[in-house]
Order: C-alpha cells, then sequence, then structure tokens
C-alpha cells in the first residue's frame, strides 16, 4: 500500500521534463507511480501539496560538516538538520576535516557517523592529497571504492602543477570529478577580502580576481591533457565564468558551481555595519546595561553608517571573497547560459567566538543550507535569469551527475531525478513563501551568515528521504486519516 | 573653496542631539570636516598644558584612560598617557607581556574586562585593521583609535595637520585650501597615510602620494573621501623627482617591514634593513627604495622654498630620509619634532572631546 501520497503540486522533474499538476505515490522508501488522480488509492498518509512545486530532492555538494574534528561548529547530525531545513535530502561533505578525509577509513568513517546520526545523504568528498597539503598524493582508488563520491583539497588549492597533472591522470580512469578550490597562492598571502575599493579604505590585504582566473586557466590545460573530469567550485570572477565557457565550448569535461553570497552580495557587505551577528554576540550578556549599550553602540553604528562607517563584518569574510556587481552579472549570466550548471553553498559553519575575533584573524565561510533556496531564487528566478525548472536542475540532476550519483551510475537508486522505482528523495516547495532569516530559522549549530535580517521568497515545507518525512512545516502537511 | 568645505560640511545630514553619541575616535575618513576643525582648535587651546608649559587641567579629574597596545609602541603610547595625566585623568597601561593576550586572551575578552573594572576609555592598538572598532562594537565607554594595522591612525593624522597648519598660518581657519603635500613611501600600508589623506582632503589640501607601483598603487586614488571638497584632490604618481619641487610639504613614511606579508620569508618577523640586504619586503634593496622613496639631501634641494618636511617616526635613517633633512632647519625646514609636540595636545584634545569632558 502507499505510504505517502503527495497530491495536487506541480511536479517538477529537471532530469526527464517532466512539468505538470500531479501526484506521487511513495511505499517502501521509493516512487511508485507519478501521474494524475493518484488520490483514488489508499494512502497511509497524504501530503496536500496544491499550489507548491514537487521535485527530486536538492542535492548540495559542497559543505563542510566539520566532522570529525571539529564538532564544535557543525557535526554530520546538525548539518543534517540544516540541509533538511533547506530542502537538501542530500550533501557532500568537503575533506577539510581533521584528521582530513584522507583515508578510506575516514571515508568509512562519515558514511558510518551518517547512517547512524544524519536526518539526510551524506557522501564524502575525499582529498586529493595527503593532509591537504599538496605534497604527496592520497589512495585515490581506494578512496574511490570506499565511497568518496569527487576528490578535492578544498580550503586550499592544489598549487603544484605537477601534482595536479599527476593526481588528475590517477582519477580520469576512475570516472570520478576533482573539484578545485582556484587560489594561486603566492597571490593571496595575507589576504582576507576581494582586492579592490573596500580592501583599500579598510586597509585588508586584497584576494585579486586574477588569483583565481590563473588557477582555471592552468587546469583548463591540464585536463586537456589528462581527461579527467574538472570543477571549479564556487567561482567568484566574472573572468572565471569566461575561462570556463570557452573550456565548455572546446568540449572540454569542466564544469563550474555558483554560491548564493556570489550571486547577490559585493565587496561592500564587508564595510556595512553594524554586523548583526556581532550585536548577536552580546546575546549572553542580557542584562539591563548590556542591553542599553548595545541600544547605545546600535545608534552611534546608525550615525557612523551615515558617515560612511567602516564595519569590519566578518559575516562577510569568505574565500574566495564576495566582489563586485560585475562579477555577480557575470556569473548570473554564467548560470543563464548553461555555463554553470551546478549551485553550492559551501555551508562553512563557526561559532560566535571565531568569527568575533579581528577581520584579518576571523576564519573564513559562511553557513548555507538553510538559506540556499530562496537566496538562489531571487538571484537568478525572480531576476529572470531562469525559470524554476532550470533552478531545480542546477540543485538536483546536475549536481547528481557531478558526483556520480545520478541514474546513469547508480541505476535504480541514482538520486537528482523522480523517477518510478527510484529513491522517494523529494522536496516540496512553496516558490511563494516569504519569511525573514533570522537566527531562530537556522537549525544548524552556527549562525554566521550575513543574511540574518534579510526577508526573502520561497521555502521548502517539508523534505522526504528515502520515503520518510523527515521536514515538514505545519502550515501545508496535513495527515489524514489511514484507510 | 572656505565656503564650500563649510557648507559640505554643514549638508551633511546631521544626527542633531545623537551627535553626542559618537564617543569614539575610529577614523578621519569618517570624522567630518568640522569636527576636525573642533579636535585642532582644542588642541591648539589646550596645547600649553598638555606639554607641560602650563599647569595641568582637571577637565578629565576623576576619569580613567586605559592604553591597550596589541602591538609594540612607545612614543604613541607615552604621547597619549602624557595627555591623559595632565588633563586630570589616571593612566592604565595594559602592558603586552604581562596581560592576558599572552595568554590566548580574545580582544572581545580584554575589552569587557576593562569596561568591567571601570575605566572611561581605551586607548587601543592593534595589528589588525579594525581591531579599534571591534573594540568600539564591544564597550559602552570611549574607544580611542591609536593605530589599527594598515587601516588608519586618526590622532597621528590630525597632528599631521596641526603641524602643517601651523607651519603655513592656517591655525585660525585650519583651512589647508591650495596647499599641496606628497605622502611618500610606503603607502600602501601605511594606517599613518590613511588618516592624513582623509584629514588633508577634507581641510581642503591637495595630496599626491608617491612610491613605486607596489606600494603606491594607482588604486589607492579610491581613499578620497567623498565628503573633502572638490579642489581637494588625491593623486598617485611614481616619481618623486618630478613631484617634489611643486609640494608645500612631504610627508616621509617609515618603510613598513612588519607589514608586508607577501614575498617575505615570514609574516612579522622581516629584519630591519641593513646595508647590503638584498630585499626589504616588496623592494628589492634598500638602494632601491631610497631611489623611489628616499627624501635625500639632494632632493630635498629641488623643493619649494618655504617647503616643510614631515614624518611620523620612528625613522630608518638613510633609508627613506637622509639625516642632513630630517634634523635640518634651513632648506625645507623639518617639523618632525613639531609634530611630536603636536601629538601630545591633539590626544588631549581627543580624550576631552570624545570623554566629553
Amino acid at each position: 500500500m502507499t505510504t505517502l501520497l503527495i497530491t495536487g503540486g506541480r511536479v517538477l522533474d529537471p532530469a526527464s521534463g517532466f512539468d505538470q499538476i500531479a501526484d506521487v505515490a511513495i511505499a517502501d522508501g521509493r516512487v511508485v507511480e507519478i501521474g494524475p488522480d493518484l488520490a483514488r488509492q489508499p494512502a497511509v498518509r497524504v501530503i496536500d501539496a496544491t499550489g507548491m512545486i514537487v521535485c527530486p530532492g536538492l542535492i548540495d555538494p559542497h559543505v563542510h560538516l566539520r566532522e570529525p574534528g571539529q564538532e564544535h561548529k557543525e557535526t554530520i547530525q546538525t548539518g543534517s538538520l540544516a540541509a533538511i531545513a533547506g530542502g537538501f535530502t542530500t550533501v557532500c561533505c568537503m575533506p577539510n576535516t581533521t584528521p582530513a578525509i584522507d583515508s578510506p577509513e575516514i571515508v568509512r568513517f562519515i558514511a558510518d557517523r551518517a547512517r547512524a546520526e544524519a536526518r539526510c545523504r551524506v557522501f564524502a568528498v575525499a582529498a586529493a592529497t595527503r593532509g591537504r597539503q599538496g605534497i604527496e598524493p592520497t589512495e585515490l582508488r581506494l578512496l574511490a571504492k570506499a565511497g568518496a563520491v569527487a576528490f578535492s583539497d578544498d580550503g586550499d588549492v592544489v598549487a603544484s602543477a605537477g601534482m595536479m597533472l599527476g593526481v588528475m591522470r590517477e582519477i580520469a580512469p576512475l570516472g570520478l570529478c576533482f573539484m578545485q578550490h582556484c587560489q594561486e597562492p603566492t597571490l593571496t598571502r595575507g589576504a582576507t577580502m576581494h582586492a579592490g575599493d573596500v580592501s583599500t579604505r579598510l586597509g585588508l590585504i586584497g584576494w585579486p580576481r586574477v588569483a583565481e582566473e590563473l588557477i582555471i586557466e592552468r587546469d583548463v590545460r591540464l585536463v586537456a591533457e589528462s581527461g579527467c573530469r574538472y570543477h571549479v567550485q564556487h567561482l567568484s570572477s566574472g573572468g572565471s565564468v569566461e575561462i570556463v565557457r570557452q573550456a565548455r565550448a572546446a568540449g572540454l569535461p569542466v564544469t563550474a558551481e555558483a554560491s548564493p553570497h556570489h550571486l547577490l552580495l559585493t565587496h561592500e557587505a564587508v564595510a556595512v555595519g553594524p554586523a548583526s551577528s556581532r550585536c548577536e554576540n552580546h546575546r549572553h550578556l542580557e542584562d539591563g546595561t548590556a542591553k542599553a549599550h548595545r541600544l547605545e553602540a546600535s545608534a552611534t553604528s546608525a550615525h557612523r553608517l551615515e558617515a560612511g562607517a567602516t564595519g569590519y563584518n566578518t559575516s562577510a569574510k569568505m574565500n574566495p571573497p564576495l566582489r563586485e556587481q560585475s562579477d555577480i552579472d557575470a556569473i548570473r549570466a554564467g548560470v543563464a547560459d548553461g555555463t554553470i550548471t551546478v549551485l553550492a553553498t559551501d555551508h562553512a559553519p563557526h561559532t560566535p567566538d571565531e568569527k568575533a575575533q579581528p577581520f584579518e584573524d576571523a576564519p573564513f565561510g559562511i553557513i548555507g543550507l538553510e538559506t540556499a533556496l530562496p537566496l538562489y531564487a531571487e538571484a537568478l528566478v525572480h531576476s529572470g535569469a531562469i525559470d524554476w525548472p532550470r533552478l531545480l536542475a542546477l540543485l538536483t540532476i546536475e549536481p547528481a551527475r557531478l558526483c556520480n550519483l545520478d541514474r546513469a551510475r547508480k541505476q535504480n537508486d541514482g538520486l537528482g531525478e523522480l523517477f518510478a522505482g527510484g529513491p522517494a528523495d523529494i522536496t516540496i516547495i512553496d516558490p511563494d513563501a516569504e519569511w525573514t532569516i533570522a537566527e531562530d530559522t537556522l537549525a544548524g549549530k552556527s549562525v554566521n551568515t550575513p543574511f540574518l535580517g534579510r526577508t526573502v521568497r520561497g521555502r521548502a515545507v517539508a523534505t522526504i528521504v528515502g520515503g520518510e518525512v523527515v521536514m515538514e512545516r505545519d502550515r501545508t502537511v496535513h495527515a489524514l486519516p489511514s484507510e | 573653496m572656505i565656503g564650500r568645505a563649510k557648507e559640505s560640511a554643514t549638508m551633511r545630514p546631521q544626527p542633531g542631539p545623537s551627535a553626542d553619541l559618537v564617543r569614539s575616535l575610529l577614523a578621519l575618513a569618517e570624522t567630518d570636516a568640522a569636527r576636525i576643525r573642533r579636535l585642532l582648535a582644542r588642541a591648539r587651546e589646550l596645547r600649553p598644558a598638555a606639554l607641560g608649559q602650563a599647569p595641568p587641567l582637571d577637565l578629565l579629574q576623576g576619569k580613567t584612560v586605559a592604553t591597550a597596545f596589541f602591538e609594540p609602541s612607545t612614543r604613541t603610547r607615552t604621547s597619549f598617557a602624557l595627555a591623559a595625566q595632565r588633563m586630570g585623568a589616571a593612566v592604565a597601561d595594559l602592558s603586552i607581556g604581562g596581560s592576558s593576550l599572552a595568554k590566548g586572551e580574545s580582544v572581545r575578552d580584554t575589552a569587557l574586562t576593562l569596561q568591567a573594572m571601570g575605566v572611561h576609555a581605551i586607548v587601543v592598538r592593534g595589528k589588525q585593521s579594525g581591531i579599534a572598532q571591534l573594540v568600539h562594537d564591544t564597550v559602552a565607554c570611549t574607544v580611542i583609535n591609536a593605530g589599527d594595522g594598515r587601516h588608519e591612525h586618526p590622532t597621528q593624522g590630525l597632528l599631521d595637520l596641526a603641524t602643517i597648519a601651523e607651519a603655513f598660518g592656517r591655525d585660525d581657519s585650519f583651512d589647508l585650501a591650495g596647499l599641496r603635500v606628497a605622502i611618500v613611501g610606503d603607502v600602501v600600508s601605511s594606517r599613518v597615510a590613511r588618516s592624513a589623506i582623509a584629514g588633508l582632503t577634507k581641510l581642503g589640501a591637495s595630496v599626491v602620494l608617491v612610491g613605486p607601483p607596489r606600494l603606491a598603487p594607482k588604486g589607492l586614488t579610491c581613499l578620497r573621501p567623498p565628503d573633502a571638497p572638490d579642489a581637494a584632490t588625491l593623486a598617485v604618481e611614481h616619481d618623486l623627482d618630478m613631484v617634489l619641487p611643486e609640494m608645500d610639504a612631504v610627508m616621509m613614511l617609515r618603510i613598513q617591514f612588519e607589514r608586508h606579508s607577501s614575498e617575505t620569508p615570514g609574516h612579522g618577523n622581516a629584519l630591519p634593513p641593513e646595508r647590503g640586504q638584498n630585499k626589504i619586503g616588496p623592494i628589492a634593496s634598500v638602494r632601491a627604495y631610497r631611489e623611489h622613496c628616499g627624501l635625500t639631501a639632494e632632493r630635498a634641494a629641488n623643493m619649494k622654498p618655504g617647503a616643510v618636511v614631515l614624518h611620523p617616526g620612528p625613522m630608518n635613517r638613510s633609508v627613506e630620509i637622509d639625516s642632513t633633512v630630517a634634523d635640518s632647519n634651513a632648506g625645507p625646514k623639518s617639523l618632525i619634532l613639531q609634530q611630536v609636540a603636536w601629538g601630545v595636545a591633539v590626544r588631549a584634545a581627543v580624550l576631552a572631546e570624545y570623554m566629553g569632558a
């Protein structure tokens, strides 16, 4: 018998092009049937999805879950809670943990922890070099056998061209992808934000676009040499988009991802004060004095804002950095013309104390899983760059293919696609839900985001993993009496 | 031009009564011309007492000023301490070696600790740009930026303004319209330069930044504040010989050995200059630096009659400035010791102004 029936939604499956009002019947963790009027079938539970989008579960191929070793920031469990709150049913975690995910044992540790504690599917991206040091390669073939879905030294670039080419040659026959964090290190020493007017005014060392573009240019040549599948992580520069466009036009197996912040914010966000997170860091001082002084502090900041306040907003510190409007425009255009085929949050949790340090000392990175969907919609759909079907392709079938999780590789266990017999990983989206991003809307362990206080449109209202409703928001989910 | 400058200052949206909420001095880029002039006038008024030439004042009687220097400094810290004491305040020094910072305490916790001890102002210096703002955001008392990384050193900027204004007889109006000032050397790493650029242009002077491209990149022109009068320009040049003859004042910067993280063997541990050393931060050698940025005796001879020379100290003699120029009273006049004297007066004025006395 059908255990779950989703009725009346706009069922949107980018992989097959299916896009119509239909019902989805689920049993034993798998999709049984997609079609009109399945409501006549008896079902244990019915979700009325009228007015909603029903699509394959969202996939984020680039998150930091901090486990093992940095569990004060996030764990596989809390990261998975953030994921399902945002509508993601699958995430791929990067290897910059402590120790790094650079051995088959740690890949299996991730899988074990995920099986025990995660509310969504979690796959490991393994380091390409030991300890992500760029000095000697990891056991690439064993890592692949252990279940790694891609390779990356994320957080660091593989700086040596010799090492990069060697690793690419090893990875190519495995059929997996190498994901590069593109940053020429000799051009970014000490850099903490985009090299431009704001860094000049704030007296911060700038991270120039060319540091990203140079690595992509180099790697495109190495891809041509090695045949390795290659993926540009979180590109931030308009120039990078053009390099990827040309590589793809030349038929090379090159893909690229964009992150919500690089689609919406510029380097000016670093200079904007007061940093809401920094105000929130006073939370533990909730006595009258602290409140009074916070009021005064914010009044002063408001005044100083008029006079062109500085800011040093560590919630806007990420790597690669926020750049300029021309870069945003180019990245959006790259999404629109198919140069950029994947969206990824780079979800990077850090504690308030870590982010409350002086800007230059604070760690890079912001969280993204809970807030990504409406931010993508704002940047790409509401702006007219692409439509919902294309947006969902960038969040489902495209990242599934990137990480070899799609039906072509996994047959009936293929992710990122809705098909009879396939896993019932489904996200139900209210594309019109308006909500304001606030700390209490965040499900993970950390709250480091520059989007606090932003009112957004669109939200996952239910997340279903393997047929189980792991997240649901009250207003749209109606349990009916079973037959 | 005077009219323009004042007009633009008064046209700025004023917060009215909430203006007294401005409790901290973090950057001259964020301080409007009217307030800068008020601070300079106050410094002129307080100068005799600040320098011990008149009896100490009791403006800050009963108040305590803490100096929290997360980065070594002798002259600035001493200058603040003397200014505070001569205005009647008690001074608490947070010394680096013995402080909790050495035990890993965060900047915020240090600031909160000082606040809990009941200090009325914190004078902060640190190697990170924005550290003064972080302290300001953390505490409710006055915070005075005594130099934050590469960002600003606003009291240094104010003392430069006072020194130049006095030298050119502008210390009634503190209007510097028509003056041309060169800032020479390691501009990109210099908090002194950022404060001077903001202050000089807001008061009407035109500024030329001079150095080799890596120390004075063209992009520095974005440092011109939007509220500076139109005639106060900011330009970048790479040829000191071409610029010098047109300048009324030239501010020599110290090469910031400790602030060039790229291309040096290690951050913060670059050695002081020695003859024959091959590399100074991004510059190939001492002689290469002198070629670009050194105020040699020969160059000084090409300066305008009546032109003046400033240096924020500490000087690297024979690197960025020749001793004959630094100590000169003939030819271009060296104002280096006048700067030091104005420093105490300016800091007395800043403490009085921002501590509400």
